[in-house]
């Protein structure tokens, strides 16, 4: 499938492409768009204005992907929050690695573009997911 | 003489009731330290960030059965640009003053200063810096107040 979003992934976008190819749709590819008019009726769009997989209420796009695919796993959730308070700062969830992660993909999107941007990101939301799945089997942060 | 930057403009109403998406978008345009133009007009300066947060809150004006459009805008008074800046600086600078008049009242009984306060302080001036477009002077003062608590929690046993 083929999946579009806006160019100069931020840290929303790029946690739902790792999302997306993760957990949805392992053969997923992404284009980039200026404009939520470019995208044509063979792509499915999110984290943009006015389409279905985007912000809802209080929950980021990322929040929203995850009621839609009916992904409950405990540790996506976990991402979720990061995520959330990384991209929106609205102080709805306790998460102290917010400010970290929204500073490292600010600045990742200043050297790469976003092709590399969301491949790094990968890596990136790999690492973080697995800290929480392990945080959550040990009832506490892992060494 | 123009204004020299973009402006990035929301324009939104919303209905009444139900009232907590209302609340919810007053607090986001709060915590971005939208200002407000006439009564359902804000502007924030425009850059990537503050065009796709503004973006988001008419989303959820639009969502909530209210309209919402985004704008980029660019005013045609300097001066008035520099009184939009300067109540901007204002209101950040009033948040600055209060962390500076807490760092002096801390700084008068040294024991009373913990890790936990200083913490606190921390999370507040970036929380002020989330909004500061336009750094008012009293920052820097507020920087290096919080910088001296932690010099002396750090000295303390």
């Amino acid at each position: 499938m083929r999946w579009a979003t806006r160019s100069g992934c931020h840290v929303d976008r790029s946690a739902c492409a790792w999302l997306i190819r993760r957990f949805v749709d392992p053969d997923a590819t992404f284009v980039f768009v200026d404009d939520p008019d470019e995208v044509t009726d063979d792509v499915t769009p999110f984290d943009m204005p006015g389409v279905d997989l985007s912000h809802h209420g209080a929950d980021c796009t990322f929040e929203t992907m995850l009621r839609r695919y009916q992904l409950d796993d405990p540790a996506l959730w976990d991402v979720a929050r990061i995520v959330h308070e990384a991209d929106l700062a609205d102080d709805h969830f306790d998460a102290p690695e917010a400010i970290g992660l929204d500073v490292i993909c600010r600045g990742l999107s200043m050297v790469r573009d976003d092709v590399e941007v969301l491949a790094v990101a990968a890596a990136l939301f790999d690492g973080l997911y697995e800290y929480r799945h392990r945080a959550l089997l040990l009832g506490r942060d892992p060494a | 003489m123009a204004g020299v930057q973009d402006w990035v403009l929301l324009a939104y109403r919303m209905p009444r009731e139900p009232s907590s998406p209302r609340i919810t978008v007053w607090r986001r345009l709060r915590k971005l330290g939208a200002v407000q133009i006439v009564d359902g007009l804000v502007a924030l300066p425009a850059d990537a960030r503050t065009k796709e947060q503004l973006e988001w809150v008419a989303d959820l004006a639009l969502e909530a059965g209210g309209d919402a459009s985004v704008w980029i805008a660019r005013l045609s008074s300097a001066r008035q640009e520099r009184e939009l800046a300067a109540r901007m600086a204002a209101e950040v600078a009033e948040a600055y003053q209060a962390v500076v008049d807490e760092v002096a009242e801390l700084r008068a009984r040294p024991d009373a200063i913990q890790q936990r306060t200083l913490g606190r302080l921390r999370r507040e001036l970036r929380r002020i810096a989330q909004r500061d477009y336009f750094p008012p002077a009293v920052r820097s003062e507020a920087v290096a107040g919080v910088a001296g608590l932690a010099e002396m929690v750090g000295a303390s046993p």
